[in-house]
């Protein structure tokens, strides 16, 4: 049943009828309270300006300037015709006394038929929108409703000007002034819209550093537009359209692709929130018992809004089709003069009348009513199936291709080129007028990226590039994986779409030739060391990503992180990653896939299939492998030593600190990890770092400890692997040892407290010192990763103490480490304890 | 000078033109000052530089490309007279329903816009055709090898045969949903 009424009856029809029952029953449960919720205040200042904002963001421009010159001969002219006309003949029916309501004054009866007359953008929106007839037609009819509010406004202000001051006499010169009223009123909220909207594309210049309050801009511009129009009583309507129209093309160049999604929703939202609250407000403003029913009054109103629209529109299309290229039709005159609906700004500015004044005001507004549902509810049901009897071109929505964009340009040149050479100054004159002067002086002045002459054949290409894109990767998900390596990604959208728009004829010939689908594509060669660099990044990158420490990390009130997903991908990704590379030590990895899954079950969705494509994808290039199997080679033997043995933990320098530095540390200290877990030569790390030097001597043996962090006593720890000393061990067996350091370091986002100590292998007793320790204050375990042995005794905090607050993960870690070795030499010296903490890893 | 071209404009001259481009006789002798005023040689023809004496049209990214236009029919003659230009302007012609129209027909609008990138008259726009003509609207702030791109993939949505070209055929089919009737007609003032 539901569907099929919201198939037959417009949204605004049904909303009323629901205003209407909420309205009874709040008049039978309170009594006699008198319901208004519809005040002309709320109604102009809050309900209105967002559907008109979000008529004028989202009109077609170019069309909407194709057919102004229709547009304002049906609001100005049909609008002043309508109300004339409607106003002197209600006023001679009145002559007759057939209202039997006493005195019908004229100038409130033209009052009357000037808020009566105007066509309701509110009204055609909801209606037009439901009927999708084609776009000549919508944006004729639309526009009318919005460009004719200056008229209504003025012939309203007009009207009731004078009928104040009937008593005074009206001279020729309030005629005149109320005629000139009308320009400056027009004129000057268009030319206060554009204002605002050009100042709207210039903020949003430079708004790209603050992209989370980006749409409100926007938003709060506009309402500015309409408020200052309406300070000045110019029309407001006119001016956010206009506003609206002006920053479109301006804003859209600007802001992120995020933003230009929230300002389209929160646009749609807010408009379709107060159409909904003002169609259901009319309903609830209905039953009140202030109504006056003039039975003659409201049917003669009826007919001679009907006739007249009709009227207007068959002579007012003769007139215009004169001028049209392209000629209005019986049908399209039909649905435009059936099209006329009227709503809710009629009703407010009923409300608006002062009744001491205008003592029919009661009776107006019951007219109003009984005329704004007539045509919502008769008309508004009806058009829907006259449009399919009639058989109206409706619009077809769809965006165009790239032919259509390229050949409708050249079109467009061309015509403005014949119009040249006839001499003609046409519309196609005009806009490339416009066009040229926008790109020469404005856009290079409001835009932030300025591209060129064409930016709409850049963006159709953007778009479809894209879509072919998005397309591939849905269609073709699980065929990523097996694409040979060789291929870049722009090669495999490359044959997608070759493939999706012709068949398989083409694709030996694309192949040869250079074709690119990625506009931003760079070729990507890397070297051997950017393989490396980026390998070692990858796994970092996975061990940095914890998926716990996203929102805390992620929270920041002036920015929207979008880090998160992607973070969260890279996470499994590089897990693949991994696989790929501990390929030959299957228990290793099981075991290890086993916790990672699990976090990844707990945090995140995974998509196993699709990021083990990625990977296979990514790595499957014959350097890489080359690199990945290099790294391999030496570590099965020392790993599978060190695996087994327990590990003695000491106090020493090591390299895991280099190892986990950000990128460029990293790539050089890489090389000497390698080695210095096989040789004992000190890395250059080693021999450049001071606190490294100094110790170089006297760390030989192990060194002692007195006390111990909380940690060491930490059961927790067991839990897990104790790290390794060097970062391709923690590659093969172990990932734990970094991972400790940086989800400490994002987990306890205050004092980070780590002890990691990285016991260097088995080969401790003969390499020396290599080891750090790392202990901060507060949380006692916030590795989950060390081991330690129960005989290590467990005291109070430890004495060395890095200095605290140390966001930087870089400097913490040196600052720690030259903490540690400080603290170590002293104890070496004082008290030679000689206290070893073995860790053992646990299996 | 309206007057004395209007002059020099014999009756079934008038009459040949209408009856070949179908142009009312208000429109033809507008249009025959027209082209007397562009004409500053006053020799009944106009060359290549009268057109783009027009200082809009010299402006226009595709400006020489318009004028090439006109030229189409004689490639030796580098002069076109009034029957010429006004057959040529007839396709702009809006298209009426009950009439027989020859030159602005839908397939003659679109096959004057086709020639447009058919340099070599070929009847197949190939990607260098087609990159010209990118390169002349969207103008230096692209990148070549962008351009390269949309003009290959503009040809990859229209090819059908996958010979790497626009056929006209493929042409107007990429154009179906087009409104070309009433893109490529001006209205003529009487």
């Amino acid at each position: 049943m539901a569907p099929k009424l919201s198939e037959i009856f417009p949204e605004s029809c049904l909303l009323i009828v629901v205003g209407v029952v909420i309205g009874v029953i709040l008049v039978h449960v309170t009594g006699s309270v008198h319901m208004s919720p519809l005040t002309p205040d709320t109604f102009f200042i809050y309900m209105l300006p967002p559907i008109i904002l979000d008529a004028g963001y989202f009109m077609p421009n170019r069309l909407f300037f194709d057919h102004l010159g229709t547009i304002l001969l049906f609001a100005v002219i049909g609008t002043i015709f309508n109300t004339l006309a409607i106003g002197a003949s209600l006023w001679a029916v009145g002559q007759t006394g057939m209202f039997q309501c006493g005195e019908t004054p004229p100038l409130d009866m033209f009052l009357f038929a000037a808020l009566i007359s105007a066509v309701d953008p509110v009204a055609v929106l909801a209606v037009f929108e439901e009927i999708h007839v084609n776009e000549i037609l919508y944006i004729v009819v639309f526009g009318e409703s919005l460009l004719n509010d200056a008229v209504t406004v003025v012939l309203y202000h007009m009207f009731e000007a004078y009928s104040e001051m009937k008593d005074t006499g009206i001279i020729t010169m309030d005629v005149v002034a109320g005629c000139a009223n009308f320009f400056v009123v027009a004129i000057g909220g268009t030319v206060i819209g554009v204002f605002w909207g050009v100042a709207t594309g210039f903020v949003t210049r430079f708004t790209n550093e603050v992209r989370v309050i980006e749409p409100i801009f926007i938003f709060v511009m506009a309402y500015m537009a309409y408020l200052c129009a309406e300070i000045f009583h110019m029309s407001g309507i006119l001016a956010v359209t206009f506003c609206g129209i002006t920053m479109k093309n301006y804003v859209e160049g600007n802001v992120s692709h995020k933003s230009h999604t929230t300002i389209k929703y929160t646009m749609k939202m807010l408009s379709s929130s107060s159409e909904t609250i003002i169609f259901m407000f009319l309903g609830v403003a209905t039953v009140n018992k202030l109504h006056m029913w003039n039975t003659w009054f409201v049917v003669l109103t009826i007919v001679f809004c009907s006739v007249y629209r009709a009227i207007g529109v068959i002579v007012l299309t003769a007139l215009a089709n004169r001028f049209r290229l392209n000629q209005l039709s019986k049908v399209e005159k039909f649905v435009m003069s059936y099209g006329g609906l009227r709503g809710a700004v009629a009703f407010a500015l009923v409300l608006l009348i002062d009744e001491d004044k205008v003592h029919l005001q009661p009776m107006f507004m019951t007219t109003t009513i009984a005329v704004v549902y007539f045509t919502v509810f008769f008309q508004g049901i009806t058009i829907k199936p006259l449009v399919k009897i009639l058989n109206v071109k409706t619009a077809e929505k769809r965006k165009p291709t790239m032919n259509e964009r390229i050949h409708e340009k050249l079109m467009d040149h061309l015509m403005t080129g014949v119009e040249d050479i006839l001499g003609q100054h046409g519309n196609y004159h005009v806009r490339d007028r416009f066009k040229r002067f926008d790109n020469k002086y404005i856009r290079p002045f409001l835009l932030r990226n300025y591209q060129g002459a064409e930016p709409k054949i850049l963006e159709t290409y953007s778009k479809l590039a894209m879509r072919d894109a998005m397309e591939f990767m849905r269609r073709n998900a699980s065929t990523i994986g097996n694409i040979s390596g060789t291929e870049s990604m722009s090669g495999i959208f490359k044959n997608y779409t070759a493939g999706n728009l012709d068949g398989s004829t083409s694709f030996s010939q694309l192949d040869s030739s250079n074709w690119n689908v990625d506009m931003q594509e760079l070729e990507y060669n890397p070297s051997k060391k950017d393989l490396t660099d980026a390998k070692i990044h990858h796994l970092l990158a996975e061990e940095l990503c914890q998926p716990k420490r996203h929102r805390r990390l992620s929270y920041s009130r002036h920015a929207v992180n979008d880090r998160d997903l992607s973070t969260q991908v890279n996470y499994k990704m590089h897990y693949n990653m991994r696989r790929l590379v501990g390929d030959s030590k299957r228990h290793h990895h099981k075991r290890h896939s086993k916790k990672l899954q699990k976090d990844g079950k707990q945090n995140h969705v995974s998509f196993p299939e699709f990021q083990q494509n990625g990977t296979a994808k990514q790595f499957s290039h014959d350097y890489i492998s080359q690199v990945l199997s290099e790294e391999e080679l030496p570590d099965p033997k020392s790993n599978k030593e060190e695996w087994d043995s327990p590990i003695t933990f000491t106090a020493k320098s090591s390299l895991t600190d280099e190892s986990i530095y950000s990128d460029g540390v990293k790539r050089t200290s890489r090389g000497s990890i390698d080695e210095s877990t096989r040789v004992t030569t000190p890395t250059a790390t080693e021999t450049m770092l001071p606190w490294k030097r100094d110790d170089e001597d006297e760390c030989s043996a192990p060194l002692q400890q007195s006390e111990f962090p909380a940690w060491a006593s930490n059961k927790e720890y067991l839990a897990y692997n104790s790290p390794s000393a060097t970062f391709l061990g923690g590659l093969e067996n172990n990932r734990s040892s970094v991972i400790g350091l940086f989800r400490r370091d994002s987990a306890a986002s205050g004092h980070v407290s780590s002890c990691e100590s990285s016991p260097q292998k088995e080969r401790r007793s003969s390499s020396g010192p290599n080891a750090v320790i790392l202990i901060e204050e507060d949380v006692p375990d916030p590795l989950g990763v060390l081991t330690r042995q129960s005989t290590v005794p467990t005291t109070s905090q430890p004495p060395l103490t890095p200095n605290p607050r140390r966001q930087i993960r870089r400097g913490s870690m040196l600052e720690i480490s030259g903490c540690v070795d400080d603290t170590s030499n002293n104890n070496t010296q004082t008290s030679h304890n000689n206290t070893e903490f073995h860790t053992r890893r646990k299996d | 000078m309206g007057n004395r071209s209007s002059l020099l404009l014999r009756e079934e001259e008038i009459a040949q033109i209408q009856q070949e481009s179908g142009f009312t006789p208000n429109q033809i002798e507008r249009l025959y000052s027209r082209f007397t005023s562009l004409d500053r040689g006053d020799c009944g023809t106009l060359s290549r530089e009268d057109f783009l004496r027009i200082p809009e049209l010299a402006i226009n990214p595709l400006g020489e490309r318009i004028v090439n236009s006109f030229f189409q029919g004689d490639i030796y003659n580098d002069r076109v007279n009034f029957r010429q230009f006004m057959n040529v302007l007839a396709h702009f012609r809006p298209v009426k329903k009950n009439k027989d129209n020859k030159l602005n027909s839908r397939e003659a609008k679109l096959k004057f816009a086709f020639k447009m990138y058919d340099l070599d008259n070929d009847d197949l726009i190939s990607r260098d055709e087609l990159l010209a003509i990118l390169h002349m609207m969207v103008g230096a702030n692209i990148s070549e090898e962008q351009l390269t791109s949309i003009a290959e993939r503009t040809i990859l949505e229209a090819d059908e045969d996958g010979d790497q070209m626009i056929s006209f055929e493929e042409f107007c089919k990429a154009l179906q949903r087009t409104d070309v009737e009433q893109k490529m007609s001006i209205r003529f003032l009487n």
